[in-house]
């Protein structure tokens, strides 16, 4: 079972990354058109609308990627103080309450919504002959499929939870705050803040 | 123990919202099939009650937002006409996913956010921080002086609060701490001065508002400029004021910490004369010392002379080229003539109106003026051709103007020569200061403080001038993280002297993009599909009608400009308790905002208040995140609670510049309305 979960897990994370090198390609190619329109005076007409369809399908596609390290920004008063136990069941009542309806609806509607588009080879109006538009439409019920997969993944984590008592193992990620690269970055190891706290206690010792 | 209170007092607020919710859901409307609009009305409330509830159990927010906003929509469009139900709420909910796909204000966030990244891997701040605290030395508290103004600079370029407090928590609190500081004031200026950059331009909270409230993202970029610099000034008010008042608080540096290691070329050099500058050029006659690096020092030292010749250059070719001026002057004449006919005032007024205004627009001002015509004259000139219309004005003042002065340079105004005078004062004390040592702080300056620091100008001042959208700039600001990084890393890889550190740095920069990306597309996934589930619940509640039920509740208080301003600023206080700003931003605005014309409130000041507000959202205990990730790196008895006493001082600041910024609006607002008008 974990492994399989874990399987999916690298699929979602697979998807996700190699869809975030569009920020490369984005920042790149925005940055060679602002070359390009202000030195060289030649604009291009669909650089609005790559633009947007990169974005677009940047965050869309790092939506499973994201749930399955679990990065979506959630309220943490309570959520923190409570037994794994019980963050299982609210996590899994809520994932079949909400989570499943709101994705299966989206993906569903998604996907006549990109149908339409196929149908008629929609192109971008925002400029004339602008670049088709239906592949970017198609991102909405793909990206709700991969949602709606990770989801299935993290309903059973909740059960897995809820029988064993604690949480089942995620695979690691680069986190935005690992304090021991930064620590590795500024050259401080944990010796040094050891050492510091004598100062904390001398301190502490006067001032009392 | 106090764990458990927390939970108690979670579970009777919940317990209360929910024994609400329990009473006033409209049972009746459900079992018979007809909901009345008032019914709907409530139900609109019952679901923002229940999503803050669903909020507080820890579900991820964005899911919780998309699977409500589809059950009450299908409820609402249900009591219109059931059939058509599922069809709707499905069309309604994917033109809201699309419309985020496809917004071009939300695109900025994942360009900033790489940048941040980028710079934040940079690996600078360690130079920063050093650079700037010796430059600082002598300013009272001059470490925590020297920490705030690093968390700004490195909060604003890269805005992630967390990495800006831990890394300051390694390198500034070790710091204060040997030098005796007092901990809390430590600890206080390290987490105030990280929440630095969710205020400060270009911040990713300011663009979220912008998407939402549809403001103009460039105005609010104007608008928290200021304001963004006036609390990071407060602060380091605050703490020289301390460092003076209780000097053991935060003790001076000893003179051996002030000192810098000079390099043997300077050393040999400085026996020669005390002065830098004046050292470089004897050495050139010194035939031991290579005559490359002492021309490289020289030009070194020489660079502030430089770039304030090269801008005193530009200013004077700005302040006399022709035709620049002559319209400006056409054109200031005009609005004068215009508000001194519009006043109707004896003559004389109108007499004086015109040269007053042309000084406070600082262009062709009495100087320039007086060589062509007297003031008073055109301002009689003026008003008698602006009855047709102002262009006519214009053209016919500079008909008017000595025909050569039109074609030819314009002489150079005073105030010109006054910045021009300060200029070469400035130019002159910065030589005669330039010792040894300040040469040194100054080339660790150029290493670490400047580089950022122009990128972040040359971002915010083609956003704010209007050369270029948000997003562009935050592409060339971001590839200007790129090109930072990797410069760092290539001094950094040549300094190990480890392999070929052309070959080291690509590979360095391979691992910089790859995590930078990767926590790019987490971040910019985060905070879209909370955009996506907020737009399909706002959806939902505008058409329950729970937006109308709340803006008639408001009205029927009566309340006044003054009482609204403080009641939402405070509702908005409390939510950032247990609320992260996204959820904040893009939940509880779109029913602040229909708000704001009924009183009369600019959103674009609004916006900068609730910036400012969710700042202290960062610094107010039990949950201030800026607490607990320096508590993740300091010594272990540093106490969380002697943290969160340093992070109070700061807060009753925050306050302080609220109300400053709501009594003196033109803090905020002067910049945008100067630029936008």
């Amino acid at each position: 079972m974990q492994t399989l979960l874990l399987t999916i897990d690298k699929i979602s994370t697979f998807i996700g990354q190699a869809f975030s090198w569009l920020i490369v390609a984005l920042t790149l190619m925005i940055s060679w058109e602002v070359f390009s329109r202000y030195v060289l005076d030649d604009p291009h007409p669909w650089a609005f609308d790559v633009m947007i369809m990169m974005y677009g399908t940047l965050f869309m596609m790092a939506g499973a990627y994201t749930l399955s390290k679990a990065g979506h920004v959630r309220g943490d008063v309570l959520y923190g103080f409570f037994e794994p136990r019980t963050q299982a069941t609210i996590d899994l009542i809520l994932f079949v309450l909400f989570f499943m309806p709101g994705v299966f609806a989206l993906t569903y509607a998604g996907y006549t919504f990109a149908a339409e588009s196929w149908a008629i080879r929609e192109h971008s109006n925002v400029t004339a002959e602008g670049p088709p538009i239906y592949p970017f439409k198609t991102i909405l019920p793909l990206a709700g499929l991969g949602l709606l997969l990770q989801g299935l993944v993290e309903i059973i984590r909740c059960v897995i939870c809820i029988k064993q008592g604690e949480w089942p193992s995620r695979e690691h990620d680069v986190e935005e705050v690992d304090v021991d690269k930064l620590k590795e970055m500024v050259h401080v190891k944990d010796d040094d803040i050891a050492k510091l706290d004598q100062f904390v206690v001398q301190q502490q010792g006067g001032t009392k | 123990m106090k764990i458990r209170k927390e939970l108690w007092f979670g579970f009777s607020l919940m317990a209360i919202i929910l024994v609400a919710v329990l009473i006033f859901t409209p049972w009746a409307g459900f079992i018979d099939g007809h909901l009345s609009r008032d019914d709907l009305g409530a139900l609109g409330l019952l679901m923002l009650g229940l999503i803050v509830v669903a909020i507080m159990l820890g579900f991820p927010t964005a899911f919780t937002l998309m699977g409500m906003g589809v059950f009450f929509g299908w409820i609402a469009y249900r009591s219109v006409n059931p059939d058509l139900a599922v069809q709707q709420i499905l069309d309604l909910m994917v033109q809201r996913a699309y419309s985020v796909m496809s917004n071009d204000v939300l695109i900025a966030i994942p360009l900033f956010v790489f940048m941040g990244y980028l710079v934040e891997r940079a690996n600078l701040i360690e130079k920063l921080f050093k650079s700037l605290h010796l430059s600082l030395a002598r300013v009272p508290g001059a470490l925590a002086v020297a920490t705030i103004v690093t968390c700004a600079i490195f909060a604003t370029a890269t805005g992630i609060v967390g990495a800006v407090v831990t890394l300051m928590g390694l390198l500034a609190l070790p710091a204060m701490l040997r030098a005796g500081y007092n901990i809390k004031l430590a600890a206080g200026a390290i987490t105030a001065g990280g929440c630095l950059g969710i205020l400060i331009p270009p911040s990713v909270l300011l663009i979220v508002y912008g998407a939402t409230a549809g403001v103009s993202v460039v105005k609010l970029y104007a608008g928290a400029f200021f304001p963004g610099i006036m609390l990071a000034a407060l602060y380091v008010g605050y703490v020289i004021i301390v460092a003076k008042w209780k000097p053991h608080f935060a003790p001076p540096l000893s003179e051996s910490e002030r000192q810098v290691p000079l390099p043997p070329l300077s050393q040999a050099l400085s026996s020669r004369s005390g002065n830098a500058l004046a050292g470089l050029f004897g050495g050139f006659g010194v035939p031991s010392l290579p005559k490359r690096q002492v021309a490289t020092q020289l030009f070194v030292s020489l660079l502030p002379a430089i770039s304030i010749v090269a801008l005193l250059v530009l200013m004077y070719g700005a302040a006399t080229s022709p035709t620049a001026a002559v319209d400006t002057s056409g054109l200031v004449q005009a609005g004068g003539a215009i508000s001194a006919e519009e006043e109707t005032p004896a003559e004389s007024s109108g007499l004086q109106e015109p040269p007053s205004e042309q000084g406070g627009l600082q262009e062709p001002p009495q100087e320039g003026a007086a060589l062509q015509e007297p003031p008073a004259e055109l301002g009689q000139a003026a008003p008698a051709a602006a009855s047709p219309s102002p262009p006519a004005t214009a053209s016919a003042e500079a008909d008017t103007l000595p025909a050569a002065a039109a074609v030819e340079r314009v002489p150079a105004p005073t105030w010109y020569w006054i910045v021009f005078g300060l200029g070469m004062a400035g130019l002159l004390l910065v030589n005669w200061l330039m010792s040894w040592q300040r040469l040194e702080i100054f080339k660790m300056l150029l290493a670490s403080f400047f580089p950022l620091a122009i990128m972040i100008i040359a971002v915010l001042g083609s956003i704010v001038f209007g050369l270029a959208t948000p997003t562009e700039a935050a592409a060339v600001g971001a590839f200007g993280g790129i090109v930072l990084a990797g410069a760092y890393r290539y001094v950094a890889a040549r300094q190990a002297k480890s392999g070929n550190a052309v070959t080291r740095t690509i590979s360095d920069l391979g691992g910089i993009l790859k995590e930078s990306s990767f926590l790019t597309a987490k971040t910019s996934a985060m905070v879209c599909w909370l955009f996506v589930g907020s737009s399909i619940f706002s959806a939902a509640f505008a058409l329950l009608g729970g937006q109308e039920l709340i803006e008639r509740w408001v009205l029927s208080l009566g309340l006044t400009t003054l009482q609204f301003m403080l009641l939402s600023q405070f509702i908005i206080f409390i939510l950032g308790w247990p609320l992260e700003w996204t959820e904040i931003i893009v939940i509880f605005m779109p029913i602040f905002i229909p708000l704001l014309p009924k009183f009369g409130v600019d959103p674009l000041f609004f916006g900068l208040l609730v910036a400012l507000n969710l700042q202290t959202a960062f610094l107010s205990p039990p949950v201030a995140m800026a607490a607990f990730y320096l508590k993740g790196v300091s010594p272990k008895h540093v106490t969380l609670n002697q943290i969160f006493a340093g992070m109070l001082p700061f807060m009753a600041i925050q306050v302080l510049a609220l109300a400053l910024l709501y009594t003196f609006p033109g803090i905020g607002m002067w910049l945008p309305e100067v630029l936008y008008k």
